[in-house]
């Protein structure tokens, strides 16, 4: 089997990579421009240059198709799902959404995606030849033998860009944190998160928050937001503090080694949704712990 | 310049309150309500503000089914002013939503098409660029500015790692994040007399298309070790301890 991969992401580019290793020789196809790429196992890798539109990256990505490959992967991200669309539709091909896991049965695809927000795990078997993945699908293996590559320029479209921004962060990457410490509406004040910040800091984590914590009451910045509409975070320890746990939040933090929780009510959600629970008042616990740790 | 705004509507049932049954791990969606969903409202938001700013009108369609009225009411009391629900709704599959929705954009006038980049229940992410593919119109999406110049689009397109200014000819689609905006609290007047407003309610006039066999559909197991402890003394030593395990 031949597969096509584009990433948009270096970090989800080698996850993919890992991943059609396992059963298929492959391409990759990226905007990103770092050479380490290479290392990865690919036939080939095709940097495109040029405005990252993706009506444009999907024209590419359909005239290399059309040289003999079987299969799509597309890094779910939010330019990849727009060209994942464009290049299903355009080569009437069948398709399947952020998919976790893959495999074949004979002819047949059997994928798996999250549905209800998260709430359950859909299993389906389907004639889709283009999917878009999400982070994790995969585990980049090194190769011993460099990729050759080569440029593409991205051909223009009927839109224009007129600039492009790096996007203004304070350079946190809570997907990438071993251990993240995460705060919901518990919290109560905004002045809360001093305390938080000390445990943070005990434990050489990163803040994390809830969609309230982060959307509604703008205490955390969204790049901190863990959720089935934010971050997926799979860190060693996961620290939930005033978080009851709704799916929401569950759905973006599933992955994590640990799960310690600390919430006042007995009954939250997230207490069946931890390996440790604390049923405490956060304002009494959490000092106690740094003071112990 | 006024202009016809089409906003995509969608209703989703209330995931918070959706159970899983214990012994199969199936979710019970029976008596489950539903509700607006979060992104579609910023994209009410969205067109009512161009509206409120350039002028023109906002008709609001969804696919979906009867129990749809309420959202779409909710959605009058935001500002839209005309209101479609296509009914039929059985699966998500945005593929084939597009093609729904593109039959019914392509029979009311439109310049801007306004929609939220993905939804709460599965997360597809698609819905706009099958739209726009489909009607061979230009995305812009995750747009975080928009601005109407004539007959030009400009946006502000928001990625995971930039922000690019971008222009389109009308007429575009344009998918918006919750970033985008506030969704207002529509005052009581509003309701009151959303509540008056006539919904247009039209059956789906294509075969259904479905595009997966489902071989399971259940609750994953979670694997925690849910050891709680409800003294301090006690649970905190504990949970030193697995800390300072991976923190050294």
């Amino acid at each position: 089997m031949r597969t096509l991969i584009f990433a948009d992401n270096y970090d989800i580019a080698k996850q993919i990579m890992g991943r059609a290793l396992q059963d298929s020789q492959f391409t990759l196809m990226t905007t990103e421009s770092n050479e380490d790429l290479q290392n990865y196992g690919a036939e080939r890798v095709i940097f495109l240059k040029g405005q990252p539109v993706y009506s444009c990256i999907g024209e590419t990505i359909i005239s290399e198709f059309k040289k003999g490959y079987d299969f799509i992967l597309i890094g779910s991200t939010t330019i990849g799902r727009d060209v994942a669309a464009y290049v299903s539709n355009k080569l009437n091909i069948d398709y399947m959404p952020e998919v976790f896991n893959y495999r074949f049965e004979g002819n047949k695809l059997i994928t798996k995606r999250f549905s209800l927000g998260g709430k359950v795990v859909l299993e389906e078997e389907s004639s889709a030849k283009v999917l878009t993945v999400t982070p994790g699908i995969g585990e980049g293996v090194r190769s011993e033998k460099k990729s050759p590559s080569e440029e593409i320029k991205i051909p223009d479209g009927p839109i224009k860009v007129l600039g492009v921004n790096p996007k203004q962060s304070q350079g946190v990457d809570i997907e990438k944190a071993d251990v993240i410490v995460s705060v919901g509406r518990g919290l109560g004040k905004k002045e809360g998160l001093a305390l938080i910040e000390q445990l943070a800091k005990k434990v050489k984590g990163e803040i994390a928050g809830s969609r309230p914590v982060c959307l509604d009451y703008h205490w955390l910045s969204e790049e901190r937001q863990v959720g089935y509409s934010g971050k997926k975070v799979r860190p060693k320890i996961y620290i939930a503090i005033g978080i009851s746990g709704q799916i929401q939040h569950i759905a973006g933090m599933r992955d994590s080694k640990t799960v310690i929780a600390i919430n006042k009510d007995k009954n939250a959600p997230i207490f069946q949704e931890c390996d440790y629970g604390l049923v405490a008042d956060l304002y009494k616990a959490v000092p106690k712990l740094i003071e112990m740790l | 310049m006024p202009y016809n705004i089409v906003v995509l509507v969608k209703q989703i049932p209330d995931l918070e309150l959706i159970k899983i049954n214990k012994d199969t791990g199936a979710p019970v969606l029976e008596g489950v309500p539903y509700r607006f969903e979060n992104l579609s409202k910023n994209a009410v938001e969205a067109a009512v503000r161009l509206k409120e700013k350039y002028g023109g009108k906002v008709t609001a369609i969804m696919f979906g089914n009867e129990k749809g009225t309420q959202v779409m009411k909710e959605a009058y009391a935001m500002g839209v002013d005309d209101g479609y629900i296509i009914t039929g709704y059985t699966e998500s599959n945005p593929r084939f939503t597009a093609k729904v929705l593109a039959n019914k954009i392509k029979q009311i006038p439109h310049d801007i098409i306004i929609l939220g980049n993905q939804s709460a229940d599965s997360m597809s992410g698609m819905l706009g660029s099958f739209l726009a593919t489909q009607l061979n119109y230009p995305l812009l999406s995750n747009a975080l500015k928009i601005e109407i110049n004539d007959k030009t689009v400009t946006a502000s397109e928001g990625t995971e790692k930039f922000v690019a200014d971008e222009a389109a000819p009308l007429p575009c689609v344009i998918s918006v994040t919750q970033e985008t905006n506030e969704p207002r609290f529509p005052p009581v007047m509003m309701i009151m007399k959303a509540g008056q407003k006539k919904i247009n309610i039209e059956p789906l006039n294509l075969p259904a298309e479905s595009y997966s066999k489902v071989l399971s559909k259940l609750a994953p197991k979670s694997e925690r070790k849910r050891i709680i402890f409800e003294d301090m003394d006690k649970g905190l030593p504990e949970i030193v301890k697995v800390i300072k395990e991976v923190v050294k």
